[in-house]
């Protein structure tokens, strides 16, 4: 048994097809919107899943945090002395019992040379868990260990891309000079991918004490890396912590503090705040875009509805009633919001392959970015839609006798 | 005693272009008892399409009574009278109105999809419909494959379908050939002849000659019989 609903559908589509034209107009006007707003969406859900894959393959998910020496803005210059953190301040924080690992870090960019190809590089010093730390192990070799942190051993490992860049086929052993003195080479760090400027793979590593001692000379640290334990409340976390270090360097009242204390979710907001701008500028384009789409939508409609005025007027009088005519249009409608939504959606994806070539955003493919592009083709759709539907379901069935 | 379909009293009806008031129908009645065949003829301006729609439930009279098939219609909503017309009225037209992009068979069963479901009997009803039309060869056609009187043929099976009580028919032979006109006529007397009651507009006297009784209208009202 046939039901009518089945004929009813049958019947919308023919019509939707009767007039190729238009329906393609339509379903161009709401496709190009859907792309763009897709692509928009799904461009910036992949910037910050990128950017929240980062942050979890450098250990810097919600159990951790970073604290930098200086003061003052989150990024850029630093308007307090950068030279207050010290080994001792790791040492207090580490007694916290929160506190599950420190990893301090001294820092600096020096010149690195290798059988006469020099390069400026940052060197940093740091600690055997340091690898722990950061979840970054040695590809080759080994890491920096408690015997050349004491004997201030010239070791150093170095970043996955350090034996291409000085052309060095088989690197352990050999020797490279950093600022001047020699080091050898003792291990080779996987690959870490990076994002942005951070090019962890060009970096070298050298015992903490080496760096101080004979290196930096300098009693201080660039910063230091901590992770605490399962369940710990980050606030509270931060809030003794920055208890602690104002106290150490004697920062009493309104001084500011000497130091910046980084969360995963501060971090997270750096990085995206930006894009989150760029973001809401662009939805605001696409969301006009679409609103546009909606307009021609319904211009079409209303132009489709006086073509086949007669044909409505004579689904009228053979006893379609005002209700069954409204839910004819907004079907259609959804036709082509169907249709439109699954073919932007598409093209989006392609789109978004092809920004990939050019950008280090890669494509994303979410079903949420799916129902979201085909609910915003059925709204517009529907909502612009909506209007001509009421007009057609007014249409007088008295035209079809045009003779008075 | 014959029941009277169509009752009529002081029908009266004025159409407004711009500011300027027309009255087409100045106090019709009329009387149509169940299986009559009335040809209603009048010159062009006449009210004879004003009083067709106004019989066939597509319009309003601004005042009067209308009682159809024993209901007084004048305050039924839009949707009681869009269910009359789907149950009880069948509709031909000068210019045939078939849905273009259907086939001669989906526009026999278009006042169908008005109701709850179309099954495969209503199908068969369709088919056999055409073929009594002698449309057979015809059912996959859509309208534009068909000659003038093929048209008119389908839609005279549309207007069966339903099995109504009331055949309207407006200058049902206006865009035809004689031949195709002839064809028409015969095929509305075979009709009558089995009971259904017909109304027909026209203005040519060889066509209103087929009916059994004919009324002619001249400047909103009736003036003989």
């Amino acid at each position: 048994m046939k039901t009518s609903f089945f004929q009813f559908l049958k019947d919308i589509f023919k019509e939707l097809f009767s007039n190729k034209i238009n329906f393609v107009f339509m379903f161009l006007a709401l496709t190009i919107s859907l792309v763009t707003l897709n692509t928009i969406y799904s461009l910036g859900l992949s910037a910050k899943k990128q950017v929240m894959d980062y942050l979890a393959n450098l250990q810097f998910g919600k159990d951790a945090m970073f604290i930098v020496a200086g003061g003052g803005r989150i990024i850029g210059l630093t308007t307090t002395r950068r030279d207050t953190l010290k080994l001792e301040d790791v040492e207090e924080i580490k007694k916290l019992d929160f506190v599950k690992l420190a990893s301090p870090i001294s820092i600096g960019t020096l010149e690195v040379s290798y059988k006469g190809v020099a390069e400026k590089l940052k060197v940093e010093g740091v600690l055997p868990n340091y690898v722990f730390a950061n979840n970054w192990y040695p590809k080759v070799g080994r890491f920096i260990n408690e015997k050349d942190l004491k004997t201030m051993a010239k070791v150093c490992v170095v970043g996955a891309d350090i034996p291409k860049k000085f052309n060095i086929k088989n690197i352990l052993g050999e020797k490279i000079k950093i600022a001047g003195q020699y080091f050898k080479v003792i291990g080779v760090l996987e690959s870490k991918p990076f994002f942005g400027h951070h090019r962890w793979d060009k970096r070298i590593f050298i015992p903490l004490t080496t760096a101080q001692r004979r290196v930096f000379n300098k009693d201080y640290i660039e910063g230091v890396k901590l992770l605490f334990r399962k369940g710990t409340d980050i606030k509270i976390a931060e809030k003794k912590i920055k208890e602690i270090l104002r106290k150490r360097h004697k920062l009493f009242g309104i001084e500011p503090d000497d130091f910046r204390i980084i969360t995963p979710e501060l971090a997270i907001s750096i990085f995206t705040k930006t894009m989150r701008t760029i973001n809401v500028f662009l939805l605001a384009i696409a969301l006009i875009s679409l609103t546009i789409s909606g307009v021609i939508i319904m211009n079409l409609m209303y132009a489709n509805i006086e073509e086949k005025a007669p044909v409505i007027a004579l689904r009228i009088a053979l006893g379609a009633d005002p209700r069954k005519i409204i839910k004819h249009y907004l079907i259609m409608s959804f036709f082509i919001a169907i249709i439109s939504g699954i073919v932007g959606w598409i093209l989006s994806i392609f789109l978004m392959q092809i920004i990939s070539f050019f950008t280090p955003l890669k494509t994303f493919f979410s079903w949420k970015v799916f129902i979201f592009s085909l609910s915003f083709a059925t709204f517009t759709s529907i909502t612009f839609t909506l209007m001509p539907a009421i007009r057609a379901s007014k249409i007088e069935p008295a035209i079809l006798l045009k003779t008075l | 005693m014959v029941k009277k379909l169509v009752i009529l009293k002081n029908i009266t009806k004025t159409y407004y272009t711009g500011k300027v008031a027309y009255q087409v129908l100045k106090g019709i009645s009329l009387e149509v008892e169940e299986g009559e065949f009335l040809a209603i003829m009048g010159a062009s301006g006449s009210g004879k399409s004003t009083l067709l729609n106004i019989i066939g439930l597509l319009d309003k009279p601004d005042s009067g009574i209308y009682i159809f098939d024993g209901q007084e219609v004048n305050q039924l909503t839009k949707k009681e009278l869009a269910y009359l017309r789907n149950r009880k009225i069948g509709f031909v037209f000068q210019a045939f109105y078939l849905v273009p992009w259907a086939t001669a068979l989906e526009n026999v069963l278009l006042p169908l999809l008005y109701r709850g479901k179309i099954n495969k009997e209503d199908e068969k009803k369709a088919v056999e419909l055409l073929k009594r039309l002698r449309l057979e060869k015809r059912i996959n056609a859509k309208p534009n494959e068909l000659s003038g009187g093929e048209q008119q043929r389908v839609a005279i099976a549309r207007a069966l379908i339903t099995n109504p009580k009331l055949l309207l028919a407006d200058e049902p032979t206006g865009n035809l050939d004689s031949k195709s006109s002839q064809e028409v006529m015969n095929i509305f007397k075979e009709l009558n002849e089995n009971g259904i009651t017909i109304i027909m507009v026209t203005h040519d006297p060889e066509i209103a000659d087929f009916a059994k009784k004919i009324k002619i209208i001249k400047d909103g009202t009736f003036i003989k019989e």
